[in-house]
């Protein structure tokens, strides 16, 4: 029982630190960004590239993983995503080409096997009858201590009330001065860096596969669709919802279903509630 | 009249230079060539429903999946005579299309996209997942030959694609392909006179999805094999580059596109890896630099050009 209660707030921690980046992208720039996953491959192979390839020590290989993958988004959005804004299918096919050419250089550079990645903590914690991996106890801080700092960045800076205020009406945020395209580059940097940090995180733990990235980014998509497109307090809920629903799922039935959980959300979703949970703009 | 010259004589000439072309292509070339003609059933297909509706499908590789599973499994366990498996293969590609259709097509263009490449990527788990039925990572092998020899294969792979042209590029002509253009430029107008907008875009997903499940179920007789890959992103993603090299909405232009796509990928086949990379840098060059496609613009100037004097 314990354990599924860990479990589920790992799977929903990680999957939390995911759909935030790509709610915000959505929120502030109205678009769908696919590399999203792409962010987070990149970021898991970044731990494993610096801290097993170059030797680092764990933690210095995370933080250079986390720049590089964060830069690497904001590279993304200035040659690939603004110049076709204005047309969102456009943005959707260029992303997608980004994120598959991501993958393919990954094949070439690093093979298809996956690769393991040297845990940050290698203690386990006992916890009732059950012993929980420490990397999976270090994620779940991690994340919460990261939405927490998002929150109070977003909430208490100047730049958090300008990407607030870009989000809520890019127009108006023009006039009083805000420069649009700024905030949208802080928004790609801060999304790809939370992307790769789950990356890091994760990587001891999952496989580190070219292909890792793929599926993240739909239980991403889903969670925001099941939350409300562009509500970050409905992304919160919905990644508790998810996350938790998975692990259950994987309990009483078989792992092997899990995959089926954000589908069936997301097509239920759209037939029943189309605005998500908390969502005031739906998606028909 | 003149303007009718042009019209039916390119793609005849196009048409007798490829049923002519068994006579001096063989071995590789020819299977190249059968590749061009599956590739181009399915680019037609995808840019029959979201060309047309305007409505971009990112999971096509679910109909293509779905379609070549669905006969290799027929004529495997049931021993189904493989003809009839192409055809039942159509049917359950459009049972695919209704599921996960009559949810997602009232959402607006983007989310419409991410719901179908979400749900093309959770049908290729399942196929991993369900190992014992799918035959995981390796698919299933082992199909009945459809026909003797490869250049008999060829001529199957032509008359189909001809069939589905003639048929889409129809039906794009006809009043209702006339309204579905309309609900690509104005979904709001449509519905405000009456016309039941999801309906008619239901009806495309099918029509689409028959012949893209077709098309797959084709593909698999010729490897004589199914693969996951086939629900993947990357067959998706091909077919939308294909369409729009040729330009989307025109129907036709997505097979010019096919042809040229699939030559060019084959030359780098020995680049193996690197031929995904081609196909990603060509989607970039015609996003940012001919957003009209490639083979649909030239048409239009050159039957213009003949039409006016």
């Amino acid at each position: 029982m314990l354990e599924i209660l860990v479990y589920g707030a790992v799977t929903s921690a990680v999957y939390a630190l995911l759909a935030m980046g790509f709610t915000l992208v959505f929120g502030v720039a109205r678009v769908l960004n696919l590399a999203h996953g792409s962010f987070y491959a990149l970021g898991a192979y970044g731990a494993y590239f610096f801290g097993s390839r170059l030797g680092l020590s764990p933690w210095a290989a995370a933080l250079l993983s986390v720049a590089t993958v964060s830069a690497f988004g904001v590279a993304v959005e200035r040659v690939f995503v603004r110049p076709l804004r204005r047309t969102p299918l456009a943005v959707l096919m260029i992303t997608l080409g980004v994120s598959l050419l991501v993958e393919q250089l990954l094949f070439i550079g690093f093979g298809s096997e996956a690769r393991n990645v040297t845990a940050f903590v290698r203690e386990t914690v006992p916890l009732g009858s059950v012993q929980i991996g420490g990397q999976r106890l270090l994620t779940l801080c991690a994340s919460v201590v990261l939405l927490a700092a998002l929150w109070v960045f977003m909430q208490r800076t100047r730049m958090g009330t300008a990407i607030l205020a870009v989000s809520q009406d890019a127009e108006a945020a023009q006039f009083v001065g805000i420069d649009s395209n700024r905030i949208f580059a802080v928004v790609m940097a801060l999304s790809a860096a939370l992307a790769a940090t789950a990356g890091v995180l994760v990587s001891p733990f999952l496989t580190v596969q070219p292909t890792m990235g793929l599926l993240p980014m739909i239980k991403a998509f889903s969670i925001v669709i099941l939350g409300g497109l562009g509500s970050i307090p409905g992304s919160l809920v919905a990644a508790l919802v998810l996350g938790y629903s998975e692990t259950l799922v994987a309990y009483l039935g078989s792992a092997a279903y899990t995959e089926m959980v954000s589908l069936v959300a997301i097509l239920a979703v759209l037939v029943l509630r189309p605005s998500g949970l908390f969502g005031a703009r739906a998606a028909v | 009249m003149t303007r009718d010259r042009l019209r039916w004589s390119v793609p005849g000439a196009a048409l007798l230079l490829l049923a002519l072309a068994p006579l001096w292509l063989r071995g590789y070339w020819l299977s190249v060539l059968i590749l061009c003609c599956l590739w181009a059933v399915l680019a037609t297909s995808w840019d029959f429903m979201s060309g047309q509706t305007g409505r971009e499908n990112f999971g096509h590789g679910m109909f293509v999946g779905t379609g070549a599973y669905a006969a290799a499994f027929l004529n495997l366990n049931a021993s189904v005579p493989p003809w009839a498996c192409i055809l039942l293969a159509g049917a359950c590609a459009m049972a695919v299309a209704l599921v996960i259709g009559l949810p997602t097509l009232r959402l607006q263009g983007p989310y419409f996209a991410l719901a179908t490449l979400a749900a093309a990527a959770i049908l290729q788990r399942l196929t991993i997942i369900f190992w014992e039925q799918t035959g995981g990572e390796e698919g299933l092998a082992g199909l009945t030959p459809l026909v003797g020899s490869p250049v008999a294969f060829y001529y199957v792979a032509l008359a189909c694609l001809l069939c589905t042209a003639a048929v889409l590029v129809g039906l794009a002509a006809s009043p209702w392909g006339i309204l579905l253009r309309a609900i690509r430029g104005d979904e709001l107008a449509c519905e405000a006179s009456g016309i039941s907008t999801t309906r008619h875009k239901m009806l495309a997903l099918l029509t689409s999805a028959f012949f893209a499940g077709t098309g797959g179920a084709l593909y698999a007789f010729f490897q004589l094999q199914a693969g996951p890959y086939l629900f993947g992103v990357a067959t998706s993603l091909s077919v939308i580059i294909m369409s729009y090299v040729g330009g989307i909405g025109s129907v036709y232009g997505a097979i010019f596109g096919a042809f040229v796509l699939t030559v060019m990928g084959e030359g780098l086949r020995r680049f193996g890896e690197y031929r995904l990379l081609f196909h990603s840098l060509v989607l970039i060059v015609i996003l940012f630099f001919l957003p009209g496609g490639l083979v649909a613009p030239l048409w239009r100037r050159l039957r213009g050009a003949e039409a006016a004097p």
